[in-house]
């Protein structure tokens, strides 16, 4: 343990703490953004802090700094157990014993710390150049960057937890500007790894280009009810979505629309969902979560049956059931509960071959308005853009549509999944491949 | 206690000026946070945090480098500076940046330090809130409270001998309250909050706007689906502002317009709304969310008109980019904390009240949704398109207010739909919101009178009632 654990928790106990634990958390950042050939703006820092709980005749108490200096970490301390002293007394309040974890191989890569700053900056320099020259109708980039981090969260706690893991991050993202006469439409791409060398450049050059032009004379279509190809980012939104119903804690408080249907259908039987924190490509893997408790893989629906929650160590003792190592939290918070690598399972089918299936029918591309959905009722009411497809290919461009319905309702008419799993942030580390909804109610003019 | 002793202040940003550069600015932020939270009538949380941390931008011949840490021993911001000045490049631009202009007012009036309150009042507050959502009705299954406060001091010090402090305490209630009913949930929200200390609630009522979310969530529970189509749409006062804060407020930030992908670019002196629409941005508001006395570059605030009778007059900026266009500073440079560099940003952004009633407005629209409270939303600043949901609607009926509806969306294009803006009652409110872009959060009050949209689309899973639709 270190110094700072190891004083910090010598006071907690001191001040009359039964139990306490300490999360701390350093990072570093590098940023660049270019414009025109010339670099805008370069973040570059080292960053850290700290959280402390501490137990109390099952009262927890909590309190966080960014701040190391002594008298502050000792003001952490009595302010985390005088927050403790209003809370209510709870008897699934406890830590985690201490269980050995497997290490997770691969999850930092050792290199990032030792590239050439110049190389990061070529990197976002490269994409801009190539994405002013793949198309004639795109000529601008609004942004692109370049990003990469490395972080570390140690955890230690009066039980005799010590434990600790590295990760890194690298990441480029790409918005493109395409123009037809008056009219103009952006294109969003990202690209991400664990180091600069795993980025696909010609990837997201290609991708924030085609989105941004493919939008191009995009009109609005007349309401109708039709079969809805969602793209896997569509899709993965939608999953993020879905992710926080996963939580004990929502089904506790009565926010999740899976409350009580463990054991029955909530899905087509061709659905199935794992939330994985050990994937190897995933970004949010861990070898432990945010308490220490060891990360596993679990199946959440299973050919379209809920199989159960996610937990932590609280929402786990309060319901009888153990937790599944699913705390999420940085050094300003209390572990939550939360999804790590949300995943729904490919199938064999190809996109093409999915497409293929739609005579008249809506792809969507993107949609929005995802932080509308009540995550209660699941009800939804989104926009979207996309393409209209007509024997099975993708035809003129749409927008301004709405598309709504439920989540669950939604889920139960998925009647086919590709084999092209592709992955984004939303909430956690989502991934989805190209899904077929058998019919949506669209809205347009 | 200062945040920074003077004599720091000046040899960290003379170190960072040893590399040739031709701007430093150093940013010192302490923020101290409480957040207290009811859940199933118990104390769930009461958590509380500290953040300190510096920034240091240095600027080359229009290339900006930024630095921070949390670590403001005289050693460690050394370093920074240091590494600043090592990571810092020359750009092939010419450097441009605004001069400040205008004294800073003195800080928000803080009668009540909300940290010389104990835990005690606040949770008393927060249980009576508890009580009063849940004597609503029976069908009030859940209710979850939050009060929130935080005190943020920051202090600006640049290579031109600028050097200014501001403080901003600001205290926040949260209720959330869900209904059901036969298998049927609803839910409702009210977040009320000021920059004031805690004699912000000497004149709000904890328990009356528990009761306000309580009964809309309990209301909703009737409500029918939301029609689908395009429709006339009436969009109420307050938080109705957020439509008008992402789909156009946006647009108008100088980050995007220098570079061309607003479609407010170059429109300046151009109608860009129907001549009954003028929209401000208004920094100095007293104890507004979104009030700063000096922004985060040392700017003071001022009011900023954006929008006069339709006719685009202003954008807001921070230095750099109103350097770039060469236009006067407007006060609108912020960052969330010390890792972020400063970005155009609004403070207190709203429509201008206009001459009619809201029941005037209702008794002239034979059909349409009234759109009476608005939730989340989402945009795309290029196009201007967006999309918002309707958290508390009703069909409006041969001018009249008819049945609830819920699950609404509406869909537009921000542009467009300011030329479409019919009518604009007087009934001028503001409400808090924490606004993102680029990953960082900050304050800003939204806020619009009651006004009327002639055609929107409207996305929902109900029927659509005949006459409604348009071709």
């Amino acid at each position: 343990m270190n110094a700072i654990g190891e004083s910090v928790l010598a006071r907690c106990k001191a001040q009359g703490a039964e139990d306490a634990e300490l999360y701390i958390s350093r990072g570093t950042e590098f940023t660049v953004r270019v414009y025109k050939g010339e670099i805008e703006s370069l973040v570059s820092a080292e960053s850290r802090g700290i959280g402390l709980r501490t137990f109390r005749e099952h009262r927890v108490g909590f309190s966080y700094t960014s701040d190391f200096e002594p008298a502050t970490l000792d003001s952490l301390v009595d302010e985390a157990l005088l927050n403790g002293r209003y809370n209510h007394a709870d008897d699934a309040n406890v830590l985690p014993e201490p269980r050995p974890f497997e290490a997770l191989t691969g999850l930092a890569s050792p290199a990032l710390a030792g590239l050439d700053p110049q190389r990061k900056i070529d990197f976002a320099l490269e994409m801009e150049r190539r994405a002013t020259s793949l198309d004639a109708r795109v000529r601008r980039v609004s942004d692109a960057m370049y990003s990469d981090g490395s972080g570390q969260v140690e955890i230690y706690n009066s039980r005799g937890l010590e434990a600790s893991f590295d990760r890194t991050v690298a990441y480029g993202v790409l918005e493109t500007i395409a123009e037809q006469d008056s009219e103009m439409q952006s294109g969003f791409a990202f690209t991400h790894g664990r180091d600069m060398d795993e980025l696909d450049l010609a990837g997201v050059v290609k991708e924030a280009v085609e989105n941004a032009a493919g939008l191009l004379g995009a009109r609005p279509v007349p309401t109708a009810s039709v079969p809805v190809v969602l793209h896997p980012h569509a899709a993965a939104m939608i999953l993020g979505v879905l992710g926080s119903s996963f939580s004990a804690d929502a089904v506790i408080k009565r926010r999740s629309l899976l409350a009580g249907k463990v054991g029955e259908p909530v899905a087509a039987e061709i659905v199935t969902i794992t939330d994985d924190p050990r994937l190897p490509e995933g970004l949010a893997s861990r070898p432990f979560d945010g308490e220490g408790v060891p990360a596993e893989r679990n199946e959440l629906i299973g050919a379209g049956v809920l199989k159960g929650y996610l937990h932590n160590t609280y929402t786990a003792r309060r319901t009888n059931s153990r937790s599944t190592g699913s705390a999420v939290r940085s050094y300003k918070s209390v572990p939550e509960v939360g999804v790590s690598n949300l995943v729904l399972k490919p199938g064999a089918l190809s996109r093409e071959a999915l497409l293929a299936r739609v005579s008249n029918g809506l792809h969507v591309s993107q949609l929005s308005g995802l932080n509308t959905v009540n995550p209660v009722s699941g009800e939804f009411s989104l926009g979207l853009t996309g393409h209209w497809i007509e024997n099975g290919h993708l035809t003129r461009p749409v927008k301004e549509l709405t598309v709504a319905g439920n989540v669950i309702a939604l889920l139960k008419k998925v009647v086919a999944v590709a084999d092209d799993l592709r992955f984004m942030f939303a909430g956690g580390f989502c991934g989805s491949p190209t899904v077929l909804i058998e019919e949506l109610p669209v809205g347009g003019l | 206690m200062p945040l920074l002793e003077q004599s720091l202040v000046d040899s960290v940003i003379k170190r960072a000026l040893r590399s040739g550069a031709d701007f430093v600015e150093l940013f010192v932020e302490r923020k101290r946070n409480q957040s207290i939270s009811v859940e199933e009538s118990k104390v769930q949380r009461v958590n509380s945090g500290n953040d300190l941390g510096a920034g240091l931008r240095i600027i080359h011949q229009g290339t900006v480098s930024y630095v921070y840490t949390e670590d403001l021993s005289e050693d460690g911001l050394l370093k920074t500076a240091d590494l600043a000045a090592q990571i810092g490049r020359r750009g092939g631009g010419r450097f441009a940046f605004a001069e400040l202009s205008g004294a800073p007012r003195p800080p928000q009036r803080i009668d009540v330090p909300p940290d010389a309150v104990g835990a005690e009042a606040k949770i008393e507050l927060l249980l009576e809130a508890d009580q009063a959502a849940r004597a609503v009705s029976g069908a009030v299954k859940q209710v979850a409270v939050g009060y929130g406060q935080s005190a943020q001091e920051v202090l600006v010090a640049t290579s031109e001998g600028i050097h200014h402090v501001d403080s901003r305490t600001r205290v926040r209630l949260m209720v959330h309250a869900v209904a059901e009913r036969n298998g049927e949930i609803q839910t409702a929200m009210e977040a009320p909050g000021m920059q004031r200390g805690f004699e912000f609630f000497d004149d709000t009522s904890a328990a009356e706007y528990a009761r306000a979310a309580a009964e809309r969530a309990v209301a909703l529970l009737d409500a029918a689906p939301s029609p689908a189509g395009q429709m006339a749409v009436i969009i109420g006062n307050e938080f109705g502002g957020v439509l008008f804060h992402e789909a156009c407020g946006h647009g108008l930030e100088a980050d995007f317009v220098v570079k061309g992908s607003t479609v407010f670019t170059g429109k300046i002196g151009q109608a860009v709304a129907s001549p009954i629409v003028t929209a401000i941005d208004d920094g100095t508001l007293p104890s507004r969310w979104g009030t700063l006395t000096v922004d985060d570059e040392g700017v003071p605030t001022r009011r900023n008109v954006l929008i006069q009778d339709g006719v685009l007059v202003s954008y807001m900026y921070d230095r750099l980019r109103a350097g770039q266009q060469n236009h006067p500073v407007t006060g609108n440079g912020r960052r969330q904390s010390y890792q972020h560099l400063p970005i155009p940003r609004m403070t207190n952004t709203f429509i201008a009240a206009g001459a009619h009633t809201v029941e005037d407005i209702i008794a002239a629209t034979p059909r349409g949704l009234y759109a009476k409270k608005l939730g989340a939303g989402q945009v795309d600043v290029t196009t201007g398109d967006f999309v918002f949901a309707v958290t508390e609607g009703y069909l409006i009926d041969g001018g009249r207010i008819g049945r609830p509806v819920r699950g609404a969306t509406i869909v537009g294009n921000g542009p467009r739909a300011l030329h479409k803006i019919d009518m604009v009652a007087n009934d001028l409110k503001l409400a808090p919101g924490t606004c993102g872009k680029e990953g960082q959060g900050v304050p800003v009050s939204v806020g619009q009178p009651t006004i009327r949209i002639s055609e929107l689309t409207v996305g929902g899973t109900g029927v659509v009632p005949a006459g409604a639709m348009r071709q």
